[in-house]
């Protein structure tokens, strides 16, 4: 039968999509091969963790916040217990903070590294996901000697870390540290200048400025559409009031410019751990806590800044050992929403390229 | 002008390509993982006290123990069996055990065909791991 005209056309991307990273499905609605609506789908790997944290004890509940965001694990525990300790009023040693930073820190560093990697990979870029990961690799073995584990770490605990790190760790990191400029050259020279990288991306998928804040986009998506914001600067938490770096922004609102303030902000990461590494103080690990975490009646509400977007946790006590509420706002969840606005108009490569700069990992988005 | 990067980059992965050689053989050379590797789980049951502490501690109620009262009223331990298939290896039990009975190895190829075979009679697995074959099972 010879149909008359075209006709819209639906077709589901996903779940188990390679360019969904996870499993994410989206309701593609195309005029030919333009996408004129996208219908994210969402909920395949929930878990349930708010619920498991009810029933779970404060200590018990660690191990599972690395699993949010599982390709940066160590700042999603972070926010959990620095929000417990801000409830509990425990003061964390100094050099436990210092560890903190720097783990947060690599954290960020090997989620961005995995990002460019991927992002890479969506335009058929074969080479850089193999650099890119050749160097997180080292930043997972220096999760692994220290901590045990290369991605979900369970490494910091309320009023400290599990464990100091082991001898041959702070060598291995400096010298990691002074490999990075070469790297990031490298990653350059191999990926963001080469032209036809450059020609996919640039101009592709604009979020404006104000979209993002309508949309309250956080994280690097919102500073790439020019907007400066970063909660280790708006509201510091930690000891990251004693760092001296800087917020980058880009104007250029594109997909070139989401996956390119990813690079920036690795440089400024390392500015970071340098100064954690100069300044690190001998001394304990961990604060004298209850062996038996039980706050008082209250609540309280922290927020850190996730490689994905801005993390916040809301915990309610009733004075048990385990907690009435706890909510989690992720940054990805929340970015979810900006692809049907950015994505419509674009061809399906396009729309491959689009997905991958937003950087979303499903476990933060199901949770 | 157009296509400088391509060659740079080019040149970049020419460099690469000639440096030396940075993957693994991983099935005939084993990767060496540091001591605080956790990927599996070991117990010493002479040493076990029977507490429950790791029992107590686990989030996610793997550990299952037995113990019975001996002739001087002191508990031994008879059964201990832990679900591996649900466990984090989070580490929170061999952190709790005063005797320092349960520990976190290094053995890594933990794979199997049947759930039934994820059920770890840590006992029996202790034993064999004494062997002087040191066939693990």
């Amino acid at each position: 039968m010879i149909i008359d005209g075209t006709q819209e056309y639906s077709v589901n991307m996903g779940p188990q999509h390679p360019s969904t990273h996870g499993v994410f499905r989206m309701v593609v609605h195309l005029d030919g091969e333009v996408v004129t609506n996208v219908e994210p789908k969402i909920g395949y790997l929930h878990r349930g963790l708010e619920k498991m944290a009810e029933s779970r004890t404060y200590n018990q509940f660690v191990p599972y916040t690395d699993r949010l965001d599982y390709l940066a694990g160590p700042h999603n525990s972070l926010g959990y217990v620095q929000a417990v300790e801000k409830l509990m009023g425990i003061e964390v040693p100094e050099r436990a903070e210092y560890l903190r930073v720097i783990f947060a820190e690599l954290g960020r560093v090997a989620s961005h590294l995995f990002m460019i990697a991927s992002g890479s990979l969506d335009i058929c870029g074969w080479t850089p996901w193999s650099y890119c990961t050749r160097d997180r690799e080292r930043i997972l073995d220096l999760f692994e000697m220290t901590a045990g584990n290369r991605m979900t770490l369970n490494y910091f605990r309320i009023g400290g870390v599990s464990h100091d790190v082991p001898d041959e760790f702070m060598p291995a990191l400096k010298s990691f540290l002074d490999d990075m400029p070469e790297m990031i050259e490298e990653y350059y020279g191999i990926f963001f200048g080469n032209e036809i990288a450059q020609s996919r991306m640039k101009s592709v998928g604009i979020l404006p400025k104000e979209l993002a804040e309508n949309l309250l986009i956080t994280g690097a998506n919102l500073r790439a559409s020019g907007v400066q914001y970063d909660v280790r600067k708006a509201e510091p938490y930690g000891i990251y009031n004693r760092f001296n770096f800087n917020v980058p922004v880009l104007y250029g609102c594109d997909t070139y410019d989401r996956h390119f303030i990813r690079l920036l902000e690795i440089q400024e990461s390392r500015k970071i751990l340098q100064q954690a590494l100069r300044d690190i103080p001998e001394g304990p690990v961990v604060a004298k806590v209850p062996k038996v975490i039980k706050p008082q009646v209250g609540k309280v509400y922290h927020r850190v800044e996730n490689p994905k977007g801005e993390m916040g946790w809301y915990i309610v006590s009733n004075g048990t050992t385990k907690p009435a509420r706890v909510r989690i706002r992720t940054g990805a969840f929340v970015n979810v929403q900006m692809l049907p606005a950015i994505v419509t108009g674009w061809k399906i490569q396009d729309l491959v390229t689009i997905f991958a700069s937003m950087d979303l990992v499903l476990g933060e988005v199901d949770k | 002008m157009f296509g400088n990067g391509l060659i740079k980059g080019l040149r970049i992965t020419l460099k690469r390509f000639y440096g030396p050689n940075l993957t693994e053989y991983y099935p005939e050379v084993k990767p060496n993982l540091p001591p605080r590797t956790r990927s599996s789980m070991a117990l010493e049951p002479e040493k076990c006290i029977s507490c429950g502490l790791c029992v107590n501690i686990c989030p996610n109620q793997v550990i299952n123990l037995t113990s019975e009262k001996d002739g001087n009223n002191k508990r031994v331990l008879k059964t201990y069996h832990m679900n591996i298939g649900r466990c984090l290896l989070c580490g929170l039990c061999t952190q709790s055990c005063p005797t320092g009975a349960l520990r976190l190895s290094q053995e890594f190829e933990n794979a199997v065909y049947h759930r039934e075979e994820l059920l770890w009679d840590m006992i029996a697995r202790s034993k064999r791991s004494n062997k002087p074959s040191g066939e693990e099972g």
